[in-house]
């Protein structure tokens, strides 16, 4: 096998001119597959990230109803049976985060404005994401504050900056009002416009106190060590729970809009890739096909000296996956660098493309993902294209008329 | 002296065209172990088809092969890969080498295929390369080698393995006279030294003069039958 191997590979070099060509339109093919590729995973997964830190998390824990009709009625107790559950998965999560969240109206002067008020515990919140290192001006929440920091878009809404104060309203646990006035001791900046124009952070303590729910939350937000085993743990976990009162979602569940959108918008550069595949496939065909007929009266006289037929079929079959792996291979080395450039400086939009980004909830940037899963999947495509391409050589030397090819 | 090969009632006609061909028509011949033998006759005559058919290459339309007391023209394809892989040698007039291997890969290439050691193959390709001349050569790949060079390299393929016997088409008709007279003094030495039965097809007087039994082939018919004392 090793000998044909080497006879394959040393075939590929006879006409080195039309080898090399057909390996750089592979490698070109794969290198711009791989860019279009990370680039849009990138943007995706950057996104998702924003979001799982700042908003869902991976897990969480809610009232059975609140996802259904998110209201601080359909807040929960913390109790043994939540901790108990989370106790069983403990050697799989690595650290939870209650969360107290609901919508008020922010009124500052005569300018009001809907928010998103979202109860923290500052320890908890800072083992999830980085939000005392996005405060623009003044410092982040502390234990039991009962200042509030306001995001950035937000307070440009309401025309507020520290030191100034504003007057929340909104439905608290079980009918009562919540209203209070809070001074703003930080702005904080948040990459997700969505949540840099509404979001309004609380101390857990002073937002329960605000919403009438002590020890009350509405998501209790669980990390696993490992967020490929995300879905595992929210199953064993919802199934330590009474699911009449409880229920456990992932960020899945939780983005299923989102998730929906990126799948349609991916399905676009599926397209463009398999365009791309498809010009790619017919020239390895051609490569292919050429030195089959080329070869005709070699393959007549190996036959005749007493090569079996699938021995022949082996190298020519070896000789497509060499010339497309090769190619695919000097793709993802050349994607490499590039990429990795690109994930540490992200291009940065401007104009009405940035702008567009941001009106559908995008930040203004093109990251690049550096996911191994990237190249592997290109290198995948080109493997079952060359796979099926090298059925042609196999079916063409068994069906080869021995005597006429040695004409 | 052993028969080797022997052919009865051996008949071949082509229907591929209009008017069908009789490429052979009833050829009973035997050829013996070690022997010389040139099969001569216009284009043609058959020559070429007699060979492909003894060789195990193209089937007979009527009639029998024996080789070593079994009946080839009944075997079907992938008997016959193997019959032609353990026991024949060919030499063809081109196309005849692997370009991409060296001259020693060359020769090694049944052995190789026949799945011998590769110590044993190795010893031996370098011994038959030695044996045509080309011991300085068995780093070269075909495409720096002369015609007549080739053509050695496919002689000493064919008779590394040890074949029962070799079968030659028109193995000098794309050589020059003093290449020709090379490789033919090479295969009558080997010839002798080695004991195998050599069988060419040809219409090159250079063959035909060494040869020690000359067939004549008309119309696929055998017209003479020859033995001749050659030194």
């Amino acid at each position: 096998m090793k000998s044909l191997l080497i006879l394959a590979w040393r075939n590929l070099w006879r006409n080195k001119r039309r080898s090399l060509i057909t390996m750089s339109s592979v490698m070109f093919a794969v290198f711009l597959a791989i860019l279009f590729f990370s680039m849009e995973q990138g943007t995706y997964e950057r996104m998702i990230d924003s979001l799982v830190r700042y908003s869902t998390g991976y897990i969480q824990i809610q009232d059975v109803m609140y996802d259904e009709e998110p209201s601080m009625d359909h807040s929960m107790l913390l109790d043994n049976h939540v901790w108990s559950a989370i106790e069983k998965e403990a050697g799989l999560i690595d650290y939870t985060v209650p969360r107290i969240e609901h919508f008020a109206l922010a009124s500052s002067g005569s300018i009001s404005r809907g928010g998103f008020i979202m109860g923290v515990d500052p320890d908890a919140e800072l083992k999830l994401n980085d939000l005392p290192d996005r405060m623009l001006f003044g410092e982040f929440v502390v234990q039991d504050d009962p200042d509030i920091v306001v995001a950035e878009g937000l307070a440009d809404l309401l025309r507020v900056e520290p030191g100034d104060s504003i007057v929340l309203l909104s439905q608290g646990y079980q009918g009562v009002t919540a209203a209070g006035i809070y001074r703003i001791k930080g702005i904080i900046g948040h990459s997700i416009p969505e949540l840099n124009n509404s979001v309004i952070y609380m101390a857990m303590g002073t937002a329960q106190w605000f919403f009438g729910a002590d020890h009350r939350v509405t998501s209790l937000i669980v990390m696993p060590h490992d967020p490929g085993q995300t879905n595992r743990i929210a199953q064993d976990i919802g199934a330590q729970l009474d699911q009449e009162w409880y229920q456990v979602l992932t960020w899945e569940d939780m983005l299923a809009d989102l998730i929906t959108l990126m799948q349609f918008d991916m399905a676009g550069t599926m397209v463009l890739l398999a365009i791309l595949y498809i010009v790619i496939a017919f020239g390895l065909f051609g490569t292919i096909l050429t030195m089959l007929m080329e070869r005709k009266k070699e393959f007549g006289m190996l036959l005749a000296l007493g090569m079996k037929r699938m021995q022949l079929s082996l190298i020519c079959f070896a000789e497509t996956l060499l010339i497309s792996l090769a190619g695919a291979m000097a793709g993802i080395l050349l994607a490499i660098p590039v990429i990795a450039y690109f994930y540490y400086f992200p291009i940065e939009l401007s104009g009405n493309l940035a702008e567009a980004l941001i009106d559908y909830g995008f930040e203004p940037i093109l990251p690049f993902s550096t996911d191994p899963g990237v190249f592997i999947s290109q290198a995948r495509v080109i493997l079952i294209i060359s796979l099926g391409i090298g059925l042609y050589p196999i079916y063409s030397i068994f069906r080869l008329d021995m005597m006429k090819a040695r004409q | 002296m052993k028969t080797v090969i022997k052919t009865t009632n051996l008949s071949k006609v082509y229907k591929d065209s209009v008017v069908p061909v009789h490429a052979l028509k009833n050829v009973n011949l035997e050829f013996s172990q070690g022997e010389f033998t040139a099969i001569v006759g216009p284009s043609g005559s058959g020559k070429t088809t007699f060979l492909n058919i003894i060789g195990g290459l193209d089937k007979p339309t009527d009639g029998h092969v024996i080789i070593d007391g079994v009946d080839i023209a009944t075997m079907k394809e992938s008997q016959l890969f193997d019959f032609r892989l353990r026991h024949i040698g060919f030499v063809f007039q081109a196309y005849n080498l692997i370009p991409v291997l060296t001259a020693l890969e060359n020769v090694s290439f049944i052995m190789l295929l026949q799945k011998q050691s590769k110590q044993e193959m190795e010893k031996r390709a370098r011994a038959m390369l030695e044996q045509v001349g080309l011991g300085d050569k068995i780093n070269e790949r075909p495409g720096r080698l002369s015609g007549g060079q080739q053509q050695r390299v496919a002689v000493a393929r064919a008779l590394a393995s040890k074949p029962d016997f070799v079968l030659a088409d028109e193995p000098t008709a794309n050589l020059d006279t003093e290449s020709a007279f090379n490789l033919l003094d090479i295969m009558a030495r080997l010839n002798k030294e080695e004991n195998i039965t050599l069988i060419f097809s040809t219409h090159d007087q250079r063959v035909i003069e060494r040869a020690r039994r000359v067939i004549t082939l008309v119309d696929g018919a055998v017209d003479k039958d020859e033995y001749f004392e050659r030194a």
